[in-house]
């Protein structure tokens, strides 16, 4: 656990040691999160639209950091990790440990500064939104290791994060609620793991939906956190063997 | 004693064989030179010795601990220092040790003396503490090196250390492997240049195809491999020499006479060119100017591999 201790930390110290990590990750958001509040004072619009914030930079923040194995092998210290008596499940236990952290770190940022800065009412049920972003974290963080485990380059984990959580949000029911949607919009509302954690968080803290409601939601966000983790993970592990 | 036994060991990269029956050991204290040309299997079999790749047979056995069977321990013995720096650059030399000394299970005081230790073998205890970002490339390869030895290992891979540093830096890194040799330390070092393979290393094995063409001490495989010391002779005047009478002189293995030089090729030149000088002398052929060329790995690796040994 020590070892899995220093990898998370270690990668930790890389990312806020990084300016632009920094800007994008935290100020942004907080900016966009200000941005949202001078929508339509319309019932439940400014909320909606501040936890897509939340869920965007969440998920564009996780696969892009997963996406750090690529610069990693690219720059050998990933190499120079698996030759040190250190199991590879202990790597991946630093790695997750880490994301975890930075989006705990990011979300927490983000509910703070919608609450106590603009005016979102959230109103408790803060167990329940810790367990919904928990899940929402691990799904999104499986993703950043599958994406690092069939991509070659970071710019490239770029281009398809950006076009897979852009299109998740922005056409998830999101930012745009839709009435009557189309086919393909909602199915893309009912892919999209944004879309229903969202939602949830929505119903979680202005509506304090209890945990129990939300089992589908997390059940999904579960099921393809867990596929995608497994095959990242497993697919990491074979490159080098 | 043994630090290092290979045996057997292939790999192959879909159809296409990488490394085939490579078998070698390293002793203790013992550096050991691995040559060969781009893509003769170097890289792969360092990685199969580092446990990076898993043989398809083979074995590797680090100071007796099979790799397959006990993968901690053997990696435990072993340090790596790969070609390109493979360091942290938003860090600082001291956080880069400390957390690679952390996953080579070095904690606490260990751990910090370690480091202090490490950080004056490569020259960098006065800028331990800067960003490695902001170092020259010698620097980080100094560090690269310091990495790999932080926790003290039994045998250490280098692989082309030197490539594209100062003298300076390139100065430092070859004492610095001296100095690894003399505490017990075996290296595995691999470079393509001569004059560092033979100031260094103690054995070498060249590699071609994926497979060992020569394994022995310098001296040795030049000798096997027929590699000449020549003597280029310069004589004074007009009369030459017949070739018979050098051909005559014990240990001379070919001579070639043409106006106003003579070529002498023999396996040992200090025994020998008395004797030519004196047989010159009484043929009445003044000597104005003798060279020796003594054969070297560059000659002998482009003998084996048809490639020279620098421009691959």
């Amino acid at each position: 656990m020590r070892k899995a201790m220093s990898i998370a930390a270690t990668g930790f110290r890389q990312m806020i040691v990084d300016p632009m990590y920094v800007v994008f990750t935290l100020a942004m958001p907080i900016v966009m999160t200000w941005a949202m509040s001078f929508l339509p004072d319309v019932d439940g619009v400014y909320e909606m639209a501040s936890l897509g914030v939340l869920v965007m930079f969440v998920a564009l923040n996780l696969i892009t950091s997963a996406s750090a194995v690529i610069e990693e092998r690219r720059g050998g210290t990933w190499q120079r990790i698996l030759q040190s008596p250190t199991p590879y499940t202990t790597i991946m236990v630093g790695h997750f440990i880490k994301l975890f952290a930075v989006a705990w770190l990011q979300a927490l940022l983000l509910l703070a500064s919608g609450k106590f800065l603009f005016g979102a009412p959230w109103n408790g049920g803060y167990g329940a939104m810790a367990a919904v972003m928990t899940v929402y974290i691990f799904a999104m963080t499986g993703l950043g290791l599958f994406l690092a485990s069939v991509l070659k380059t970071p710019g490239q984990v770029q281009a398809v994060s950006t076009g897979f959580v852009m299109v998740g949000t922005m056409l998830g029911d999101i930012f745009f609620p839709m009435e009557n949607p189309s086919l393909a919009i909602s199915l893309i509302s009912k892919l999209s793991p944004q879309s229903w954690a969202a939602h949830s968080l929505k119903d979680i803290l202005t509506a304090d939906a209890g945990l129990a409601s939300q089992a589908t939601p997390i059940a999904i966000m579960l099921s393809f956190g867990l596929v995608l983790f497994a095959l990242g993970a497993h697919r990491i592990s074979r490159m080098e063997g | 004693m043994t630090m290092l036994n290979v045996a057997g060991l292939s790999k192959s990269f879909g159809s296409r064989r990488a490394v085939g029956d490579v078998a070698f050991s390293v002793e203790r204290s013992e550096v050991f030179g691995l040559l060969g040309p781009n893509g003769a299997g170097k890289s792969t079999t360092l990685s199969l010795i580092s446990g990076l790749l898993k043989p398809e047979p083979g074995a590797v056995q680090i100071e007796g601990l099979d790799m397959a069977l006990q993968p901690g321990k053997a990696k435990g013995k072993l340090g790596v220092v790969p070609q390109e720096p493979a360091v942290y650059k938003e860090l600082t030399a001291r956080q880069n040790l400390k957390f690679f000394g952390e996953l080579n299970d070095l904690r606490g005081e260990n751990l910090d003396r370690a480091i202090a230790s490490v950080l004056e073998v490569v020259g960098l205890t006065d800028r331990a503490d800067e960003k490695v970002g902001n170092y020259s490339g010698g620097m980080q390869r100094r560090l690269n090196i310091a990495i790999g030895i932080v926790h003290s290992p039994a045998l250490v891979i280098m692989d082309e250390p030197t490539v594209g540093v100062d003298p300076q830096s390139r100065r430092h890194i070859l004492d610095t492997v001296k100095k690894l040799r003399d505490r017990g330390t075996s290296v595995i070092y691999t470079s393509h240049y001569v004059e560092e393979v033979e100031e260094l290393c103690d054995r070498v094995a060249i590699m071609d195809h994926g497979r060992l063409i020569a394994l022995g001490t310098i001296a040795d495989l030049l000798s096997e491999a027929g590699e000449y010391h020549e003597l280029l002779i310069t004589l004074g005047n007009q009369s030459l020499p017949e070739a018979a009478t050098l051909l005559a002189i014990p240990g001379v293995r070919e001579a070639f006479v043409r106006e106003g030089s003579a070529r002498v090729l023999t396996s040992n030149a200090e025994q020998v060119l008395p004797l030519v000088f004196t047989a010159l002398v009484q043929s009445n052929c003044p000597v104005t100017e003798i060279k020796i060329k003594k054969p070297n790995l560059e000659t002998l690796f482009l003998k084996l591999t048809g490639k020279a040994l620098r421009d691959n």
